[in-house]
């Protein structure tokens, strides 16, 4: 037993120590990790939501289960022609689908797996780094919604700025609450100060907000409206085919890996978990990878109750209703500060 | 179709006919930014000329290219055809064969609103949930479609003189268990989508047609009695076993896509309900009367009218004592429909979103319109 | 108001104007007019004999007669009575004033009657073709001396 045990620390002590730069940029939160689980996401999205809809979803491929159907269908879009349209504009329509999936997954590296499984610790800049990188994303649909010179996706396009600006400010005041209330920006503090309490309970108003802000930011149901299919055909992603194609639908998982784990990293306690055998940084990024799971499928069947939003609708709820209460949540924060309870 | 003039600061967007919710028609839309200022109805993509082929063909065969006009509700668009025929040349019809006729058109409108119903759901974005549920839930009546017909879709059931063939046996039990069954499915729907408050919250008030203005356009079917106007050939010169059969014109007074939503759903309920009554109370005797295959009629002006899913539909029939009738007229109920959805625009403020649950609301069939 | 009764109305309101009235059956009536009174019979029907409501159009072909007639199908929404309300054109002179300064629900069905009868409708706003392709050029498919031989571009 005791062989066994001191086998196992050992093993634990390697991977995170000798070779964790190399482990990071590959596995995880690196290529191959991104990678597995948007596969498993679109899997878990097909196959689940067919049972919903009274069906089986893929079969064939890779038996009853249908896990390699997600392999085939991503050689096929690989081998597939690649249409470009006579009047786009080549350079950007090119250049955006490549730049899409790195935004997302650039600001994933400043998530922390485990209180010393950061890829880039950047200390206290860690919150604004992460608005500030994913505040680019926005723009790269509306380029790419440009560049592409058809009517379905400029519209697509300008509701991509509309949707994203209205969701962004109340996640910004948000998780600047969080950090009002920690004292830090720096994101490891933060997901260290939740040993005791997760902040969705302290902060209520700004874990409701932020889910929300996920779902948005993410494309997902409610909020699908840029790619609306029965209006927009697919919205600013229409023009693009083949591998092209592969990348800007890879890209709605990618953000919302991004999102979602800021969002478990503010209020849903991050890496925090009851250690298991004595290896701190294998059960924080265990117990990380666990929540994370848990919340996307939450997020992925949330699209079996919803229709999608209206645009005039998904504003007002924006502006009128998410903005002020962030701001509330924002100011009952920094009261609660100064009085001290936090 | 040559494209009216734009007007300037204004997007024309092309809504169909590649497009994966419009069908086989475009509808051009004038937006600004996202509020459509003008609607524009491009019809005639399927158009065969039913019309035409029916001045070539007996009135037996005219059965057959009549009913490809609405796929989803043959046997209400064949009955029209059928009863036209059957006065110009002044056939009497059986008691018991008016019953089955009156029961497989309630199963096709049934089978016809389930598809409408889902394309709602799928036109707010609802897909997953509502629209593959209405899709499995009719193969309960296309099954018994197939058992008493042999066919699922087309049926040709209806001639001149009565139906093909008398019920078989047992029918009338399979009949009210999948009645039964359905009632229960409708109790889901009624959940999942009219409770559904982001459903309503894109569906109500969208697209509001007033009373006065359905009139004045010439809207009808559910449309017209989303709008609170109590209209129903089965109700007003009731065919087939209708007059016998207890039911109520629904309405409803919203006048919004919901409303024309939930007439709908109600008319799915009632007419399973007229399926019951004609399974348990059905007459018996004959179910025919023997009709020469290529009959000759009178020179003749006769106009019929039935409801069929989407609308009250009329055959006017025009004969001279040959074999094929001389002209026929089809009113196509989408055609008016669609009218009513072209001036939608100056009636209500419309956003593009609103388009695909307006279309649907309307339930079109562009196979009916073009004819 | 009976079948017999609206016969008796309409012929009232315009005797030189009606040429013929009938009852085809119950709830079934049809009236021929002139082509000049046609605008000002059909005004008396919407406004003082309740048809408000516009239900089709659509034309027929009498070649041997020389003639076309367009038909107007409208409907009281009180009495559902159906109004068959037709007008006889020469074919040789295939003019008509449209109807849609009466009730603008017949734009559809007239434009349907101009590409399918060739019949023209004045005054009509947007006399575009509603089925047939912008390129058709083979004649009008509805009248009784097509040969369908299709477009000749």
């Amino acid at each position: 037993m005791n062989i066994v045990l001191t086998l196992w620390k050992f093993i634990i002590e390697f991977l995170t120590v000798n070779a964790k730069p190399l482990l990071q940029i590959i596995v995880l939160p690196g290529l191959l990790w991104v990678i597995v689980y948007a596969i498993i996401a679109v899997w878990f999205e097909r196959k689940f939501l067919a049972r919903a809809m009274l069906r089986v979803g893929p079969y064939y491929c890779g038996g009853r289960f249908g896990w390699l159907q997600l392999i085939a269908d991503f050689i096929k879009l690989f081998f597939k022609e690649m249409i470009i349209p006579r009047d786009v504009n080549t350079f950007f329509f090119l250049l955006m689908p490549v730049l899409l999936p790195s935004v997302p997954a650039l600001a994933v590296i400043l998530i922390p797996f485990a209180s010393d499984w950061v890829l880039w610790n950047v200390g206290s800049l860690g919150m604004p780094m992460f608005f500030a990188i994913a505040g680019i994303a926005p723009l790269i649909p509306v380029f790419a919604g440009w560049a592409s010179n058809n009517k379905y996706t400029f519209i697509g396009a300008w509701r991509v700025a509309y949707m994203y600006i209205s969701a962004e400010i109340p996640m910004v005041l948000c998780a600047a609450s969080v950090a009002i209330m920690v004292g830090s920006f720096d994101l490891v503090v933060i997901a260290r100060a939740q040993e005791n309490m997760w902040f969705f309970i302290p902060q209520f108003i700004g874990f409701v907000i932020f889910f929300l802000g996920v779902m948005i930011q993410s494309e997902r149901t409610p909020f699908d409206m840029p790619g609306a299919e029965t209006e927009l055909v697919l919205g600013w992603r229409t023009e693009y085919s083949g591998v092209l194609y592969g990348f800007v639908m890879f890209t709605e998982y990618v953000a919302l890996q991004a999102w979602a784990l800021m969002f478990l990293t503010l209020y849903l306690g991050g890496f925090n978990g009851p250690v298991l055998f004595g290896a701190t940084t294998a059960s924080h990024i265990f117990w990380l990878v666990i929540k994370f799971v848990l919340l996307v499928t939450l997020v992925i069947l949330l699209r079996v109750i919803f229709p999608r939003l209206r645009m005039d609708q998904m504003l007002k709820l924006g502006w009128q209703y998410l903005t002020p209460l962030a701001i509330l949540n924002l100011v009952i924060t920094l009261a609660l500060k100064l009085w001290g309870v936090y | 179709m040559t494209e009216p003039v734009i007007e300037p600061d204004i997007m024309r967007m092309s809504w169909g006919p590649q497009h994966p919710m419009s069908g086989q028609t475009r509808i051009l839309l004038d937006i600004d930014g996202e509020k459509v200022h003008r609607i524009i109805a491009d019809l005639g993509f399927t158009h065969r000329g039913i019309e035409k082929i029916l001045e070539n063909r007996t009135f037996l065969q005219g059965i057959i290219p009549m009913e490809r006009m609405v796929m989803a509700d043959t046997p209400n668009i064949g009955l029209g055809y059928v009863m036209a025929t059957e006065e110009a040349m002044g056939i009497e019809v059986p008691e018991r064969a008016n019953w089955i006729r009156s029961m497989i058109c309630e199963m096709a409108r049934i089978n016809s609103h389930l598809y409408a119903f889902g394309l709602q759901a799928e036109s707010t974005g609802y897909f997953p949930a509502v629209f593959l549920w209405t899709t499995v839930d009719r193969t309960i009546i296309l099954r018994l479609f197939e058992e008493l017909t042999g066919a699922r879709w087309s049926l040709n059931f209806f001639m001149p003189g009565g139906v093909h063939k008398d019920l078989p046996k047992g029918f009338e039990d399979k009949v009210i268990e999948g009645v039964e069954y359905l009632r229960r499915r409708f109790e889901q729907y009624w959940v999942a989508m009219v409770e559904n408050a982001t459903f309503e919250l894109r569906c109500d008030h969208v697209g509001v047609l007033k009373p006065e203005d359905a009139i004045r356009l010439g809207a009808t079917g559910p449309v017209l009695r989303g709008s609170g106007i109590p209209i129903d050939v089965r109700k007003d010169e009731p065919y087939a076993a209708y007059g016998d059969l207890d039911f109520e014109v629904i309405t409803e007074s919203a006048c919004d896509s919901m409303a024309r939503t939930k007439v709908r759903y109600r008319e799915i309920g009632q007419s399973l309900d007229i399926m019951e009554q004609v399974a348990n109370e059905v007459p018996s005797g004959p179910i025919r009367t023997n009709v020469p295959l290529f009959a000759r009629a009178k020179a003749a002006e006769v106009l019929s009218r039935v409801e069929t899913a989407r609308g009250e539909m009329g055959v006017h029939l025009f004969t001279d004592g040959g074999m094929n009738p001389y002209r026929v007229k089809i009113h196509s109920p989408t055609l008016r429909n669609m009218y009513v959805f072209e001036r939608l625009a100056e009636l209500d403020e419309i956003l593009v979103a609103d388009i695909p649950v307006l279309i649907n609301s309307i339930d079109p069939w562009y196979l009916d319109s073009d004819r | 108001m009976s079948e017999a009764d609206f016969i008796k109305a309409i012929k009232a309101n315009h005797p030189d104007l009606v040429v013929s009235a009938e009852v085809l059956r119950s709830k079934r009536v049809s009236a021929v007019v002139k082509r000049e009174g046609f605008i000002e019979v059909a005004k008396t029907l919407r406004d003082d004999l309740g048809f408000k409501f516009p239900v089709s159009g659509g034309a027929i072909d009498f070649p041997k007669e020389e003639k076309m007639q367009m038909m107007y199908y409208l409907m009281n929404p009180e009495s559902k009575f159906m109004l068959i309300y037709k007008v006889d054109l020469p074919r040789d002179d295939l003019k008509l004033p449209s109807l849609t300064q009466v009730w603008e629900a017949m734009s559809f069905h007239e434009r349907e009657a101009h590409e399918m009868f060739g019949i023209e409708f004045e005054g009509h706003d947007n006399m575009i073709p509603l089925l047939l392709s912008p390129d058709w050029r083979g004649g009008h498919p509805l009248r009784k001396d097509f040969k369908g031989e299709g477009s000749e571009e």
